[in-house]
């Protein structure tokens, strides 16, 4: 990198730059990571007894949740409702990957790209308060559902998960959607016409052919929608109601409201450690390789 | 069975655009039926119309006499093998095969028997267990034919399916295709935008044209007795003069082609004295020595070119126009040389008048 650097901007240039991109990196990124990965290791204490006799490195940040039940609770929780997260926004954009990059024109495609994509420019705390509107007990949503006929009281949305869900879902949506929009787009549309001239429906050629096909934008596409949605902090402070708390906010709340940073650390040590874990048997188990995903 | 395939008074509409002008075509139970034509000519749409991936905008397709109108393209007893094979490269050879048997609920034991028998005949037996990417050109043809055929379809449809093979084994997977549709007896629809795959499989050959189908003859009819200018010049090499029709007698017809005299070929109905008209001679029917029985083209040669077996030479009339000449390499004289003076003869039974002027 450095030849390549050199002859193109000369050495001075060169080492300048590659200087800039260490102290980012080392500063920025690796040093803080470091400090914290060291902070979950000791004991909050006193600024007077840091560096103290007390001041050892243990386990004890990351016990604390697993003698702590509510929050043990809170914290599969996450990860269970970032699972079904995950599920919902794959079976809402797979339909509409599949449109985009199959079925529609280009300019019918490029159309609906855009009307997917418009609404992101939208600050994410905004599009939040959006859903927060309409899904209010005296929101649009029921208003229309009850003049439909279909419901015939207003249903709490905002209590519970339901509303957490509806807004992660549409939160991630487009990073479930490109992946996947990418894969299908690669496939000869001839497969899709050789499994339908040898007699498959639409469910079978789907199944045996296109989503085969497609499982790598799957795969980068779930991962990103169950990293995200795990460790979002927005969607389940604004639509989530007391009882359906997400484990974000109970770091955010370690690290501000407890003060205790080094047990902040150690939550998010463990919520990355445990989603980390979690996208590897799933990959695993459905033989994605870290290759196909690098795609 | 009845696997005839009867193409109802068929028009193909896209918008604005006639993809294919109405046509009325019958392809016989167990035939070797081809659509010969360049690209853009229609005949990938008339595959599918009869695959069912698109619906006649006029008139229905017919196999087996059943109207096909509304039948989509998986309930069609049809089979087709794709002009990039689009083998499935995350199966093994035996699951491409089975594919079709799987979706039509038979049982692993019958998928497995049908898909090594199958194997053997394309000649191919014991990859079962290979992937699709593992295969060499030749081999991955051999399994599309064999999963094409798998699902026991009544018509198999060929759109150009040898034209990714180099030549050799283009040359030799004609002669196991024609050796297939024998042993299987199954009505085969070929498209090809090359003639010699065209003459030398097919029983019957529709020459199309811009969405009209020219001409639906056997191969040698079709190469002696073309019935358009198109089918002339697109079927192998020709020749055209053009000129006025002088004279008629006895399916002769007598050309008057100005600086080059009075030309004479055989002609069909329809074509009257005093019209326009072009006489088509085939390269091959050429000799070099004016003879008086012979009707005789004083040229100049241009150019020869040793082919291996055959001489190619190019000559300019006194038209200025150039013919194209074809000789046995036996023939080669040491006298054939650019500038050189030749007679050029040939017997009238052995061009074509088409009315009209040549394209």
């Amino acid at each position: 990198m450095f030849s390549q650097l050199k002859a193109r901007f000369g050495s001075s240039l060169a080492v300048g730059i590659l200087g800039m991109i260490a102290i980012w990196l080392l500063g920025m990124v690796i040093l803080p990571q470091l400090l914290m990965v060291d902070y979950s290791f000791r004991p909050n204490l006193f600024p007077s007894e840091i560096g103290g006799p007390k001041d050892v490195y243990s386990l004890g940040n990351y016990e604390t949740l697993f003698s702590n039940l509510i929050h043990l609770k809170i914290f599969l929780k996450t990860i269970w409702s970032s699972v079904l997260v995950t599920v919902l926004t794959l079976l809402v954009s797979y339909p509409i990957a599949f449109y985009l990059a199959k079925v529609a024109t280009p300019r019918q495609a490029a159309f609906c790209l855009l009307l997917l994509v418009i609404p992101f420019w939208i600050n994410e705390i905004l599009r939040t308060f959006a859903w927060y509107i309409i899904l209010a007990y005296k929101g649009p949503l029921n208003a229309m559902l009850l003049g439909m006929g279909v419901i015939d009281r207003p249903i709490r949305f905002l209590s519970g998960d339901g509303g957490v869900l509806i807004g992660m879902v549409y939160a991630y949506i487009l990073f479930m959607i490109f992946p996947i929009y990418n894969a299908i787009e690669s496939l000869d549309t001839n497969q899709v016409k050789a499994a339908r001239n040898l007699g498959a429906g639409w469910i079978r050629t789907h199944w045996r052919v296109i989503i085969p096909h497609a499982k790598p934008g799957i795969a980068t596409g779930c991962i990103m929608t169950f990293m995200l949605a795990a460790g979002s902090y927005a969607v389940p402070s604004l639509l989530g109601s007391p009882g359906s708390r997400w484990f974000t906010q109970i770091i955010y709340n370690w690290f501000f409201e407890g003060g205790d940073w080094n047990q902040g650390a150690a939550y998010a040590f463990l919520l990355l450690i445990i989603c980390i874990g979690f996208i590897a048997l799933v990959m695993r188990i459905f033989k994605v390789g870290l290759g196909d995903i690098a795609k | 069975m009845d696997s005839s395939v009867h193409l109802d008074n068929v028009v193909m509409e896209f918008g604005d655009f006639t993809a294919i002008q109405k046509t009325d075509l019958k392809i016989e139970s167990g035939e070797f039926f081809s659509f010969l034509g360049p690209s853009g000519c229609g005949k990938t749409t008339i595959l599918n119309m009869i695959s069912g991936f698109l619906d006649p905008t006029h008139g229905d397709v017919k196999i087996g006499g059943q109207a096909m109108r509304g039948v989509p393209a998986n309930k069609r007893p049809t089979s087709m093998i794709f002009q990039n094979l689009a083998l499935f490269p995350l199966m093994t050879v035996a699951e491409n095969i089975e594919f079709g048997l799987e979706v039509r609920g038979v049982s692993k034991a019958e998928r497995k028997k049908a898909s090594d028998r199958l194997l053997e005949l394309v000649a191919l037996e014991g990859s079962g267990t290979k992937k699709v990417s593992e295969l060499s050109g030749g081999q991955k043809q051999r399994i599309a034919i064999a999963r094409a055929l798998a699902v026991e379809p009544q018509v198999l449809l060929l759109d150009e399916p040898l034209s990714a093979l180099d030549l050799k084994l283009r040359q030799h997977m004609r002669i196991e295709l024609k050796e297939i549709q024998r042993k299987t007896g199954i009505t085969f629809i070929y498209i090809t935008h090359d003639q010699g795959e065209a003459l030398t499989m097919s029983d019957r050959v529709a020459v199309m044209s811009a969405g009209r189908i020219q001409q639906v003859a056997d191969p040698i009819t079709l190469y002696r007795d073309p019935k358009t200018a198109f089918v002339a010049s697109f079927v192998g090499e020709n020749n055209g003069i053009s000129g006025r029709v002088a004279q008629l007698n006895n399916g002769i017809a007598e050309l008057d082609c100005g600086v080059l005299g009075r030309l004479q070929g055989r002609v069909q109905d329809g074509v009257n004295v005093g019209d326009n008209a072009t006489v088509f001679i085939r390269p091959e029917h050429f000799r070099l020595q004016a003879d008086s029985n012979m009707l005789t083209i004083p040229s100049a040669i241009e150019e020869v070119n040793f082919e291996g077996s055959y001489l190619t030479l190019n000559a300019n009339t006194q038209a200025q126009t150039s013919l194209s000449i074809q000789l046995g390499s036996h023939q080669y004289t040491q006298d054939l040389i650019k500038g050189a003076p030749v007679s050029l003869s040939y017997r009238a039974e052995d061009a074509v008048v088409i009315g009209g002027d040549h394209v």
